[in-house]
């Protein structure tokens, strides 16, 4: 069962569940970051309906709440370590079927790759809440139906923003009981999109051999990409990081060991101790993206790394688009399958 | 919840220079380990970097290290007494029993030396436990050999080669690639052998295709990859190669498997 | 032929080298116009003039090879643009049939600023409509232009006055992924303001122009744009017979109001000033004669300074002197 809300009553919910929540969602952020008077739609904390963007899709993902860019692991002063406390809120994210999605992406590698899990991306994530919002169209670049990613069910609630009320159903009790006496009965379920304007067509691993590694589709990006990383830092499912140590310049006997987010496409990634890099040029990273993207971690986990969010392609300065480059790829080795 | 990404500390128990900058340090440890495994290693401060084991026994581990960076520049600083500080063990290993009455060849370039090292002493100490033995040691020149004393002592024990890439007039020994040395070997294919070749991407490559030339099948060679590990736990990233995690999945790989792996 | 050549000057009419012919200047403020103005610009050429129109290097059109007679005319039929690109911003213009009531301070030129470019910092076409409305008309010479950002694509240090556009970077180091995209970019293409220490980023304020390269280069939006914008003024560049130069930094951080005033209140000095003697005495001439302290004193007089606001405390001119330019020699 859900329910309908009036937008002053919908922000009724959001101050009594601020009190126990940070909420997150899509709106406008407090900077310009590329160029002047361009608004930038982000995550951050919000208190009312109307701070909440649905109609742009954001630049950077929701992924930085449950794994911030820079990030302390522990302190050190000497040779004592103590680690990083935690004493952030419990935390709802409003976020759309793809970045949940995308979520789970991350839940795999954080959680689930090998037997030990990463208890700073566990912390965060245990301790927050998923409001999924109903997408109308999606926008341009999105390509969830291809990646199959357009549909969600690990959801504590679904929100759907309408000209006038908010609709809303949760599976959260809590939740629930709150919408309950603030809208009135209705019965709302999430609908999902089943199609996107853009289609992407992703190649089956099983057609995926060496060759296409070599293939020349690489060669493009050498010139066209400027390895600035824009397309890890704004992905969803990028959980690539490296960590620093740092010593403080007031007390050179204190310290901490952070880690910040680390991209296949920005320098540094791939050296290793001595300096040699074995992907330094832009069409190797670009390939390396590519294939993890759509081939290789679906081998690990059994579902694409990309989630079709196309983040990627709005935030490029060269305009390389990935769905793009997915297609092209789909398009040789089907030829060669052909063959 | 313990914190994986929390270090530990470890006693230098002794160390030892092994060419100008490459130094063996003793550490006292007694977490389990295998050889072909490896630590991160770091001194809070300077970094973190991943370090293969060389040796080990029930309370020590030996850590061989290149000194190339920042970190491993902090780390030769230390004396003995002082701590570094470890994660791990992390990666799989060599697998010992599998290895048991096989034709053993062991082809280490450089470096790679080190983290083989334990299956080289495991069966000089226990020879019976294979059917026949051989080492092949590649280095760039005499001043790059490492564990100089282990060697000769190995090959007191089993059949060794010792070559160097270009060595000077007062080098006695062999000179040229490891690749070269692998017809005197004297295969003659059949289902007992197992080799292990460690070293470099392109020692590794031209090995392998030198082992193939001369009746060795792909499903008989284990090798090990060096990348640059760095969270140890499959998270990070850093160390992915198609679908394998270096971290979790490897070092150790089966030849097979590993060429199969494109970056 | 009997004209009063002063009053044809300042009706923003030339005199042109054919005797009996003259030649209209449109001005555009912030060189952005409403295309409808072209039919009035086409209108006057192919009626009165000979079907062409000149593009001007201060964003104006010339509208060339006009008969004088047909000055009172032509006034009529450039009314519309008068009111829209002048009056409509607040100039004050008592009889707009008349045409132009100054020539003297030039059209407000200004790149494209941040409605286009990337790299702007600021709304350039809207800052020099703001300048117009304060200056003009005005029949002392003066040059001003509006550029984005230290790129200068306006030639803003060829002007009397040379705005540039700048932002304060904005560092948020939680955000920071310590690539060191905005330090690599602006040690080379810029001053070297940002360096990188314990894999954080520190700017010196001293070395940085503000051009807002870090924040574009960002991937994270950890380096970001202020939300106050702010201006650096380039003083008294110019060219012409004597002694051409670029112009030279007067004010940094200085925000939209206080660079308005300044201007402003360079008219009551070049009316101190000016040695009426000659024929049109530019203001870097004056400021040459009486000093940068006098000119300083005087345009900052009563303004409300804004607290980030840097002034130059002399300023050393440059540039050369033909004159005095003699290493000159035949070719060998």
């Amino acid at each position: 069962m859900g329910y309908r809300l009036k937008p002053k009553y919908f922000d009724d919910v959001l101050s009594a569940l601020s009190k126990h929540y940070d909420i997150m969602a899509p709106a406008l952020m407090p900077f310009e970051t590329r160029h002047s008077a361009q608004e930038v739609v982000g995550y951050r904390k919000i208190e009312s309906l109307k701070e909440i963007v649905v109609d742009k899709k954001t630049f950077f993902s929701p992924k930085e709440i449950l794994f911030p860019p820079r990030e302390t692991m522990f302190y050190f002063t000497d040779s004592k370590i103590r680690e990083s406390e935690y004493e952030e809120k419990n935390k709802i994210i409003l976020l759309r079927t793809c970045d949940l999605n995308g979520i789970e992406r991350l839940k795999n590698m954080f959680l689930n790759n090998g037997d030990v899990k990463d208890n700073y991306f566990k912390r965060r994530f245990e301790s927050t809440k998923f409001w999924l919002i109903e997408c109308d169209d999606g926008f341009d670049s999105c390509f969830c139906a291809s990646m199959n990613s357009n549909k969600a069910d690990s959801y504590s609630t679904a929100i759907k923003f309408t000209e006038e009320d908010i609709l809303v159903d949760s599976n959260d009790n809590m939740f629930s009981e709150l919408f309950k006496s603030y809208g009135v009965e209705e019965d709302y379920k999430v609908s999902f999109i089943e199609k996107n304007k853009l289609e992407v067509k992703v190649p089956l691993s099983e057609n995926i051999n060496p060759a296409v590694f070599e293939h020349d589709i690489w060669q493009e990006y050498i010139k066209r990409c400027i390895a600035c990383g824009r397309c890890n830092t704004s992905c969803i499912s990028c959980s690539c990081f490296t960590t620093h140590d740092i010593i403080y310049d007031d007390n050179k006997r204190r310290g901490e060991r952070r880690r910040v987010w680390a991209g296949c496409h920005l320098d540094n990634f791939s050296i290793m101790a001595g300096g040699h890099d074995y992907r330094t040029k832009n069409g190797e990273r670009m390939r390396f993206k590519t294939m993890h993207k759509i081939y290789d971690y679906h081998k690990r986990f059994g579902k694409h790394m990309c989630v079709g969010c196309g983040r990627c392609d709005d935030v490029c300065p060269e305009y390389i688009s990935f769905s793009k480059c997915i297609n092209k790829l789909y398009d040789i080795i089907e030829k060669e399958n052909d063959k | 919840m313990s914190n994986p990404y929390l270090p530990v500390e470890a006693k230098i128990l002794s160390f030892k220079d092994e060419t100008d900058i490459d130094r063996t340090y003793r550490i006292k440890c007694d977490i389990p380990v295998n050889g072909g495994q490896f630590f991160q290693v770091s001194l809070p401060g300077a970094g973190e970097a991943p370090i293969s084991i060389s040796d080990f026994n029930e309370d020590s581990v030996d850590l061989t290290i290149r000194n190339v960076g920042k970190l491993t520049t902090e780390i030769f600083k230390l004396k003995v007494g002082d701590k570094l500080f470890i994660r791990g063990p992390y990666g799989n290993g060599f697998n010992l029993a599998g290895l048991e009455n096989k034709k053993l060849i062991v082809i280490a370039g450089g470096t790679g030396l080190a983290p083989v090292k334990n299956v080289i002493n495991h069966f000089c100490k226990n020879r019976d436990k294979l059917k026949s033995f051989d080492l092949i040691l590649g280095f760039k020149s005499p001043e790059d050999i490492l564990f100089s004393k282990e060697i000769e002592r190995w090959k007191s024990l089993i059949d060794v080669i010792l070559t160097v890439d270009k060595g000077e007039k007062s080098w006695k020994g062999d000179t040229g690639l490891v690749t070269e040395y692998i017809k005197t070997l004297g295969i003659e294919a059949g289902p007992d052998y197992s080799v292990i070749v460690v070293g470099p991407p392109v020692m590794i490559k031209f090995t392998t295709m030198e082992l193939l030339k001369n009746g060795i099948s792909e499903n008989q060679i284990i090798i090990s990859l060096e990348r640059n590990m760095s969270c140890g736990i499959g998270k990070c990233g850093h160390c992915k190669i198609d679908s394998r995690y270096v971290c979790l999945d490897g070092p150790v790989f089966d030849y097979i498997q590993a060429k199969n792996l494109i970056d | 032929m009997s004209i009063n050549r002063k009053i044809i000057t300042k009706n923003a009419y030339r005199i042109t080298k054919e005797r009996g012919k003259t030649a209209l200047r449109v001005r555009v403020p912030g060189g952005h116009l409403p295309v409808r103005h072209f039919e009035t610009i086409k209108l006057i050429a192919d009626k009165y003039g000979n079907g062409s129109v000149h593009i001007t290097t201060r964003q104006g059109f010339e509208i060339p090879d006009i008969d004088f007679k047909y000055i009172p005319e032509i006034n009529k039929i450039i009314r519309p643009v008068l009111e829209d690109l002048e009056l409509s911003i607040g100039v004050d213009i008592v009889e707009l049939h008349k045409g132009y009531p100054a020539a003297g301070t030039r059209n407000i030129a200004a790149c494209i600023g941040n409605r286009v470019c990337p790299f702007a910092n600021y709304d350039t076409t809207d800052m020099a409509i703001s300048i117009e409305k304060e200056v003009f008309p005005n029949h002392y010479h003066v040059k001003i232009a509006c550029t984005g950002c230290p790129n200068d694509c306006i030639k803003a240090h060829s002007q009397d006055f040379g705005i540039i556009g700048m932002t304060e970077p904005q560092y948020d180091e939680s955000r920071c992924i310590s690539c060191q995209a905005c330090v690599k970019n602006c040690k080379k293409k810029v001053t070297e303001a940002l360096t990188f220490k314990n894999y954080s980023v520190v700017r010196d304020e001293k070395r940085c122009i503000g051009c807002g390269e870090c924040a574009m280069k960002c991937p994270v939006g950890a380096m970001t744009r202020s939300s106050k914008k702010y201006f650096s003024v380039v003083i008294m560049g110019r060219t012409g017979k004597k002694n051409p130069r670029l112009a030279m930094p007067f004010m940094k951080w200085a925000e939209k109001d206080v660079v308005i005033q300044v201007i402003k209140n360079t008219y009551p000095f070049i009316d101190k000033y000016i040695d009426k003697s000659l024929v049109k005495e530019h203001v870097g001439y004056i400021v040459d004669r009486v000093g940068y302290k006098k000119f300083k004193d005087i345009v900052l007089d009563g303004i409300e300074f804004n607290d980030e606001l840097e002034v130059a405390e002399s300023i050393n001119f440059g540039g050369y002197w033909y004159e005095r330019n003699n290493c000159f020699e035949k070719p060998v």
